[in-house]
């Protein structure tokens, strides 16, 4: 398995689904990485970070954001969401496969979730193979 | 304000292919206002043009600034510096402004960004309607405030037409019937009558049918 | 009470004949003998043939040349023009042209939109409207004027129609239109496709009320139903048309092979309820791509034979 691609995941998250990416029960010999970006409402994921993750190489962008009707700030999952469509539609465009990037819904603070999410993801981002503008 | 929207990334790709050095250039008032070149706007295309350009082996060297208007000679002057080491500007201004930067730097080859469309409102977050088309004569007040001109796809002053559908324009049901949101507009204001009343044909001249327009203010000129 | 104009529609009119006029969409080419072909199935049949101007925005010969090819085989046209190819300059000067060559009756329109046609690319004109159009050319009539206040030599002196849609939205404002359109110098008006007896009775009984029906003669629109399919799709695409479920039901009802006959036998009962209607003084048969049930249907009616030229002629 040594030389199976390890995708380089690009975690976006408000800071009410996890605190930060220390909590993330992540083991040593995982077939990912991440990189993590804390944001205080996830409608602050713009467009342009979003796109900038995969130009600083990641093979695939997640989102986690709060159950809907639970935000705390009310409509920043809603957002969230909405930006996360616009771009993949600007992926599809580009010509990088929109499935790179997704949005989940998850329990606030299930870190576990997210690694859970990662782990069910996992063989579709490795069979999308690495990110062809890195 | 003035609305426009963003050109496809495919047509882009083919206008700034022979370009090594790109610098986009946003403008911070009306196109910023319908999210079509604002600074948000220029630093996303941006990115997308690097990730699509090097998705296909290609190189490109972008860079990002934003004026507050591309119609005006004090603000466009500020982008100066960063025009001069560019080989190219991609304007995400609105039409008037892409040939006011083009006007202004004649060496360097200014691209449209933007599709313009339309002068129009923001008619709740997200949504703009056109409202006006400048014909230089305005004559809302027999329409209750409503211009058939602009709103009527066939411009009757003298409408609606037999073809509307559930108040919708037979183009789309997307349109409202312009002529019939005049009849209720005239009832709320106890006027219907009013549309008894034989509109005359219009004087197209003071349009952009009779050529392209100028306003010289003398009192503000010395 | 009008004008008197060389039109021989206005003669049966105002003669107190039930008047007949039928349509006659002109060519998608160049070549005449296909409204030769259709002129001869609608002669006796009718007073007068609506030459359409491009209907749907789709690129035909235009209405001009196929009335004075209609002209050519004896039957009366009434030309029809809309406004949104062409600008009041090339109006006007058709409208000069089609005298100069004996059309003297006219129908006026603002045009579908091109979006629905063959060339939805194209820029559309919408200089005036279709009122705006009836007062031009019953000024030119009346003052011998053209737009501009020139002074026409041989000024056009044609019978003026524009279309009314009894059942478009909003109905309360319909009859006031009527009115507008009168006001603006129509003779005659030509409306939609009578399905809806209930509605256009209530219509009438609008126009009546205004005194409208003293001052302009209303032709009915009547279209035969060929076939359930067409009853459907004419109720759900064709803006401004009323068919009530009933009348779909009837057309559901029968065998397909029957569906013709269903379709003329109910036009047949709703020229029969029109003539009732105080205030009709005619009907107008669109048998798009069936004008052949034209002369069938005024036969059937009992409105043969149709008043020849000088039957009419002297009773003004």
């Amino acid at each position: 398995m040594a030389d199976q691609f390890k995708p380089e995941i690009a975690v976006f998250h408000c800071i009410n689904t996890f605190a930060d990416s220390a909590v993330l029960p992540i083991a040593e010999n995982e077939h990912f990485s991440v990189k993590s970006y804390k944001l205080p409402c996830s409608s602050m994921v713009k467009d342009v970070y979003l796109l900038r993750a995969f130009e600083a190489g990641a093979d695939a962008v997640l989102v986690f954001v709060c159950p809907e009707g639970q935000c705390r700030y009310v409509e920043g999952n809603i957002r969230a969401a909405k930006r996360v469509q616009f771009v993949k539609r600007l992926l599809d465009e580009i010509g990088i496969d929109a499935r790179r990037l997704a949005l989940f819904n998850i329990a606030a603070g299930d870190a576990a979730a997210v690694v859970e999410i990662i782990h069910q993801n996992l063989p579709e981002l490795v069979k999308l193979g690495p990110n062809p503008a890195a | 304000m003035i609305v426009g929207e963003q050109k496809s990334i495919a047509e882009i790709r083919e206008m700034i292919a022979p370009y090594k050095k790109l610098l986009i250039l946003g403008c911070g008032t009306c196109v910023k206002t319908c999210f079509a070149g604002g600074e948000d706007e220029v630093a996303t295309l941006a990115s997308a043009l690097r990730l699509s350009l090097k998705k296909d082996g290609k190189e490109i060297a972008v860079e990002e600034f934003t004026v507050e208007r591309q119609c005006e000679d004090a603000f466009i002057q500020e982008a100066a510096p960063h025009i001069s080491p560019n080989s190219a500007v991609l304007s995400l201004a609105c039409g008037a402004g892409v040939q006011a930067i083009a006007r202004r730097f004649v060496k360097v080859p200014v691209l449209p960004g933007v599709n313009t469309t339309f002068i129009g409102v923001l008619e709740k977050q997200g949504l703009f309607t056109e409202e006006c088309s400048g014909c230089g004569d305005c004559k809302l007040a027999p329409f209750g405030g409503i211009c058939p001109v602009t709103r009527c796809s066939k411009k009757l002053l003298n409408g609606p037409c037999g073809g509307s559908r559930n108040g919708k324009c037979e183009v789309s049901p997307d349109i409202d019937c312009a002529w019939q949101l005049i009849i209720e507009r005239l009832k709320i204001l106890g006027q219907l009558d009013h549309l008894r009343d034989y509109m005359p044909p219009k004087n197209w001249k003071t349009s952009h049918a009779g050529g392209p327009r100028k306003l010289v203010r003398e009192d503000h000129i010395i | 009470m009008n004008t008197e104009t060389p039109s021989h529609l206005q003669k049966v009119l105002e003669a107190g004949y039930f008047a007949v006029t039928a349509e006659c969409g002109p060519p998608r080419g160049g070549d005449p003998d296909a409204i030769r072909k259709k002129a001869a199935l609608l002669k006796g049949s009718v007073d007068a043939v609506n030459v359409t101007d491009n209907q749907t925005a789709i690129v035909r010969m235009s209405s001009i040349a196929a009335c004075h090819h209609l002209m050519q085989l004896g039957l009366e046209p009434v030309m029809q023009m809309v406004t949104r190819d062409r600008n009041r300059i090339a109006l006007q000067s058709d409208i000069l042209g089609a005298y100069s060559l004996g059309i003297k009756t006219i129908l006026c329109l603002s045009g579908d939109h091109q979006h629905f046609g063959s060339q939805p690319d194209a820029m559309n004109v919408f200089d005036i409207d279709s009122i705006n159009l009836v007062r031009t050319v019953w000024n030119m009539r009346e003052t011998g004027q053209d737009m501009s206040g020139f002074n026409l030599k041989t000024p056009p002196r044609m019978f003026i129609g524009a279309a009314a849609n009894p059942f478009a939205d909003p109905f309360e404002y319909r009859v006031i239109r009527l009115a507008k359109k009168i006001d603006a110098g129509a003779d005659f008006i030509q409306t939609q496709c009578v399905y809806n007896l209930d509605r256009f009775a209530q219509w009438m009984a609008g126009a009546r009320n205004e005194g409208l029906t003293d001052k302009v003669h209303i032709l009915a629109g009547i279209t035969p139903l060929k076939s359930e399919g067409m009853a459907k799709y004419m109720a759900e695409r064709v803006a401004g048309m009323d068919i009530p479920d009933s009348v779909i039901k009837r057309m559901a009802g029968v065998p397909k092979k029957n569906a013709a006959r269903e379709g003329i036998a109910i036009c047949l009962e709703t020229i029969a309820a029109l003539r009732e209607i105080t205030g009709v003084r005619g009907i107008h048969i669109m048998a798009i791509e069936w004008e052949e049930t034209v002369a069938e249907i005024v036969a059937a009616a009992g409105l043969l034979p149709r008043p020849a030229a000088d039957q009419a002629e002297g009773v003004l």
